[in-house]
């Protein structure tokens, strides 16, 4: 046995910054997402359908220049809870659970890289990918309706664009979460786009059938409403675009008066809430996995 | 008269129209009677002119401030050169006119008290032919009341309410008993309502009136034309209660939210003409309660266009009678909704061969004579559900929405009875003059929006396809 | 350099390494030999910190888990099967792991030309074969120059000839000074590359041995790799069996342990009862010295 270290084998070499791995792999991770087939299907068909939103909802305000919260706007909303949290949901479900069944999560890992960074970094990247087809999306609708000359107000948009970026933070994390969870990638697709339908169509349908059979009072209404991060997008993006919520009927009226200026908090701390939790557990499991 | 009036005390106490509800309400009752005013009056140098001045002179008055409360007890032309400014430091009414035929003009008038009980007022005037005009009107808790003064005149006026509660506000302004009074060009904001009392043959025309209760509120006003005015931004633009012959014509009604959130509310009026308004952005564009109330004349309702109202016309079930034609429908998220389960059978949607038009329309036009070869037909599931369970509106816009609307397309037997049909659908807008809140172009900055947009989303992926090289 | 010491790993019940403890000093090169499931490819994830245990691992004195960047700082890792980004240029990868490692590589080609790739750097890792896959692997574990390599089985996957090519790179490279760590079944590597054989069982360490003698006691079993029909394979077993042997069935064949001094002893017995042979391969020495029977690995 050899017990002489040859000289200029060891040096002292100290591991990149947290920052530094985090933006390594945010890269790499951002730059998979948009060669991805994913991401340019999801950018594509969200880039058309929002033309065809545009397009559409421009031509029939017929002329008449009135301004107010139109059809473009519900439209677009629309088409953001449908688009966006699929996106996210997918994108995050299959990152870590797809790179666990290549066998790539652990060469990685065999880098001088800790799990949060590579998680973290993960998660930054998609963001940052799903954030490009947001733009990419939305850029097409502006560019649609400059073109019309649509009444649609700038700053509408902006807050809508703004806020899709938050519905996408949240559903990217819980993606991230089912990630974690599943022992394989297609599981955690497969739960994914189940949890995408539950959220978009059986909260709401089931909530909508609770109403009328139990009788649920406004207040209760609009606390499980908010339980629900794509209710708590639309909400706010009422809110933020129409400056009140009293369109969603009594509802909407009892959040309005009951919290008024307060709404923008109360929105906020849920998508966030939406963002961390999910997020936070995940890392939490993830640091007790085994990669392989 | 009396026994209508109990009933509308009532009526306006249960109504959800009205926030402070459960107390009594001033507005509904005749106003309060004249108290000894505030402190001395016509101490100060205005009080003193007049005191000087004899029937059918001329006070002018120069630029100054002028802290004094005046009364006006004789017919003189009292006129303000260089802006001066009656201040009544925020105590009791500021002017008084008791004699007929008074002109007041040219003061900046400010600084009531903030009674209610005393309904302190900047300018009060009890005789007839006051002609108050060009006032500017500051911090006021009731700006102008005209009691049992018919004839007068209120032109070009800017009232300013107190910024309090609005429940603790007072009326911007207020006729009680003055027929053939003319309101003209007066701009009212921050007021509780600008109200008509018991009035005939008054004309409203040209006002602004935003940031209050009621734009303009109509109770046993008989013979009203109401043109060319903008409400906006108050609980309701126009409200009519129990009043007969009314033209409301070339008005626009925008942004009228909260509670009741009316463009035009018509609450059991008779003899009535809607036309020319454009009414958008309101919560309810149109509501119609119990009007017209007699059946000696259809309402009607023409040449309007409802847009973006969260509802565009709601009618109670007790509507009948109404005649809609030529108006545009243009995105309202519920165009028509019927309160409870009613039906509108008893109301008609177009006159002769014009209907209106619908954005909503899905027909076409192939001997293209400007009317849609289908009827428009109007039902949806969702707005039924809604129209039982208002609460359900909660999930408007929701993709929870579309899965139960193709429900509703998808099994004709959960799809409800047609809400109303309208025969003659026209295919194109009927085109009105252009709206004072008509949207500024903003192609170039949602251009500028665009192009921000694409380059950012092209930065990003540019971000991904930078060097991998370590640091430099 | 690497010190293991009292390390225990569960999977739910099973217990894969028993109070495994070991040290490696600074240049040492340890092959670790046993079975599959004797705990080989385990205590070599646990020594990467990919893995939690009882125990305590350091390397270059970082705690493994504690301190597991630093520790991964010293390492090399060289995988059984590289999997990565499969479009990904080869370039960019070792870029990549530069920029994981702190470093900033004077010239990739010149990594590449290190490994025997030159002139590959535009290639995507999708079109490598799997030679070339494991000498990127290997050129991105040799990044930084760390102190340590561990190698987990990395010849698993590559044919004869890409193993003795490798096996001879990595001789080359590894060179002086460096601490070897390295899981394997092959006898050759094993006399290539190691000073002592730690033979893993039943995540046990049973014994430490210099190579040398290892690689003398190895020679003892080989097994014999026949070809033959499904139909005639029951048959085949049983005249096998009735002439001493042990014959398991593999899908397309039989696997005999034979003795080196025996090797076409079955091929006589087969014939003699006319069952044909359609091939056959001779494996080398791979059974562990605890179990006559052989694996083989696909």
């Amino acid at each position: 046995m050899n017990a002489t270290i040859a000289a200029g084998a060891v040096r002292t070499a100290t591991p990149p910054s947290f920052g530094s791995n985090l933006a390594t792999v945010a890269q790499r991770e951002l730059r998979e997402a948009v060669r991805s087939r994913w991401f340019v299907l999801y950018t594509l068909a969200f880039a058309v359908l929002g033309l065809g939103v545009s397009y559409v909802s421009a031509a029939g305000s017929g002329g008449s220049g009135l301004a107010g919260f139109g059809r473009t706007t519900a439209g677009l909303i629309n088409l953001v809870l449908l688009i966006v949290p699929l996106m996210a949901l997918t994108a995050g479900a299959a990152s870590i659970a797809s790179d666990r069944e290549r066998g790539m999560l652990a060469y990685l890992l065999a880098q001088p890289v800790s799990r949060i960074e590579l998680l973290l970094g993960k998660y930054l990247g998609l963001a940052a990918a799903l954030f490009a087809s947001l733009c990419v999306g939305f850029g097409v609708c502006a560019a649609v309706l400059s073109f019309k000359g649509e009444g649609t107000r700038v700053a509408s948009l902006v807050w809508l664009i703004g806020l899709s970026m938050g519905l996408a933070l949240s559903t990217l994390s819980v993606g991230v979460l089912l990630s974690v969870l599943a022992r394989k990638a297609s599981a955690a697709v497969g739960a994914a786009v189940f949890l995408w339908l539950t959220l978009v169509f059986v909260t709401d349908l089931g909530l909508m059938a609770g109403t009328v059979a139990m009788r649920l009072r406004v207040e209760q209404l609009l606390a499980l409403s908010l339980v629900n991060p794509l209710q708590v997008f639309k909400m706010w993006s009422l809110h933020a675009v129409d400056a009140n919520l009293d369109v969603l009927g009594p509802a909407g009226l009892y959040a309005s008066e009951e919290f008024g200026g307060r709404l923008h908090a109360i929105f906020g701390l849920c998508l966030a809430l939406w963002s961390v939790v999910p997020l936070a557990v995940a890392a939490a499991v993830f640091s007790r996995r085994s990669p392989v | 008269m009396s026994t209508r009036l109990s009933i509308l005390i009532v009526a306006v106490g249960l109504s959800p129209a009205l926030p402070c509800a459960a107390e009594p309400d001033p507005h509904t009752a005749a106003p309060a009677k004249r108290q000894a005013a505030a402190g001395p009056v016509n101490t100060g140098v205005i009080g003193m002119r007049i005191a000087a001045a004899r029937d059918g002179d001329t006070v002018e008055i120069g630029p100054g401030i002028y802290r004094e409360h005046i009364r006006i007890d004789r017919s003189i032309r009292l006129v303000g050169r260089g802006g001066p400014v009656i201040d009544g430091g925020g105590s009791g009414d500021i002017i008084e006119i008791v004699a007929p035929g008074v002109v007041l003009r040219g003061f900046t008038i400010r600084g009531t008290g903030i009674d209610l009980d005393q309904e302190n007022a900047a300018v009060r005037a009890t005789a007839a032919g006051a002609v108050i005009e060009d006032n500017t009107l500051e911090d006021v808790l009731f700006g102008i009341d005209l009691r049992e003064a018919p004839g007068s005149v209120v032109r070009g006026n800017r009232i300013g309410g107190k910024k309090l509660d609005i429940a603790r506000r007072g009326d911007g302004l207020r006729l009680w008993r003055c027929d053939g009074a003319l309101i003209e060009n007066n701009t009212v904001h921050d007021g509780r309502d600008s109200i008509l009392w018991y009035s005939k043959g008054i004309t409203v025309r040209g006002n602004t009136g935003r940031d209050c209760r009621y734009g303009l509120h109509l109770m046993f006003s008989d013979g009203v034309t109401i043109e060319n005015n903008l409400f906006a931004n108050n609980s309701v633009g126009i409200y009519l209660m129990y009043t007969s012959g009314v033209n409301i014509s070339g008005n626009t009604l925008y942004r009228n939210r909260g509670p009741s959130g009316y463009g035009i509310g018509l609450k059991e009026t008779d003899r009535f003409t809607v036309t020319g308004n454009r009414i958008s952005a309101n919560r309810v564009g149109v509501y119609i309660d119990g009007s017209p109330f007699t059946a000696a004349q259809p309402g009607d309702f023409h040449r309007n266009t409802i847009a973006y109202n969260d509802i565009g016309f709601t009618f109670l079930p007790s509507a009948r009678n109404n005649e809609l034609y030529e108006n545009n429908f243009i995105d309202n998220i519920d165009q028509v909704s019927v309160a409870g389960r009613g039906s509108l059978e008893a109301n008609r949607f177009w006159k002769g061969e014009r209907g209106n038009y619908w954005s909503d329309y899905t027909g076409y036009d192939q001997n293209g004579d400007g009317v849609g070869d289908f009827i428009h037909e109007s039902w949806t599931l969702f707005e039924n559900m809604v129209d039982r369970e208002p609460k359900l509106r909660l999930f408007l816009f929701s993709p929870a929405q579309q899965a139960v609307e193709f429900v509703g397309r998808a099994l004709p037997s959960v799809r409800p009875e047609p809400k109303f049909i309208d025969e003659v659908p026209l295919m194109r807008p009927v085109p009105l003059p252009a709206d004072v809140y008509a949207s500024t172009p903003s192609a170039a900055s949602l251009g500028a929006l665009a192009v921000g947009l694409l380059l950012s989303g092209g930065a990003i992926v540019g971000a991904a396809g930078g060097r991998f090289g370590g640091p430099k | 350099m690497i010190s293991i010491q009292g390390v225990t790993k569960r999977f739910g019940r099973s217990t894969v390494l028993t109070d495994v403890s070991l040290d490696v000093l600074g240049g040492g090169s340890v092959a670790f030999w046993g079975a599959n499931g004797a705990g080989k490819s385990t205590l070599l994830r646990c020594v990467l910190g990919l893995l939690r245990f009882d125990g305590r691992i350091t390397v270059g004195g970082h705690d493994v888990l504690r301190a597991g960047k630093h520790a991964r700082m010293l390492i090399g890792y060289v995988p059984q099967e590289l999997g990565f980004y499969d479009d990904l240029r080869v370039d960019e990868a070792v870029r990549y792991f530069a920029r994981l490692k702190g470093i900033a590589p004077r010239s990739v080609d010149a990594v590449l030309v290190g490994v025997g790739l030159p002139g590959q750097g535009r290639k995507r890792i999708r079109e490598l074969s799997g030679g070339m896959k494991q000498r990127l692997a290997l050129a991105v574990a040799m990044l930084g120059d760390p102190p340590v390599l561990v190698l987990d089985e990395v010849t698993a996957s590559l044919d004869a000839c890409g193993r003795g090519e490798f096996v001879s790179l990595l001789s080359r490279l590894s060179g002086t000074g460096r601490t070897l760590l390295f899981a394997s079944h092959r006898v050759e590597e094993i006399a290539a590359l190691a000073e002592r054989v730690v033979v893993l069982e039943r995540g046990k360490i049973e014994t430490v041995t210099r190579a040398s003698d290892f690689s003398g006691h190895l020679g003892a079993d080989s097994t014999l790799h026949l070809t033959i029909r499904a139909d005639a394979r029951d048959s085949a077993a049983a005249v096998l069996r009735s002439g001493g042997f042990a014959p398991r069935h593999n899908g397309v064949g039989l696997l005999v342990p034979v003795r080196s001094e025996h090797k076409a002893a079955p091929f006589r017995l087969l014939a003699d009862a006319s069952i044909a042979i359609d091939d056959f391969e001779l494996l080398t020495a791979r059974s562990t010295p605890g179990h006559a029977h052989t694996e083989v690995h696909s």
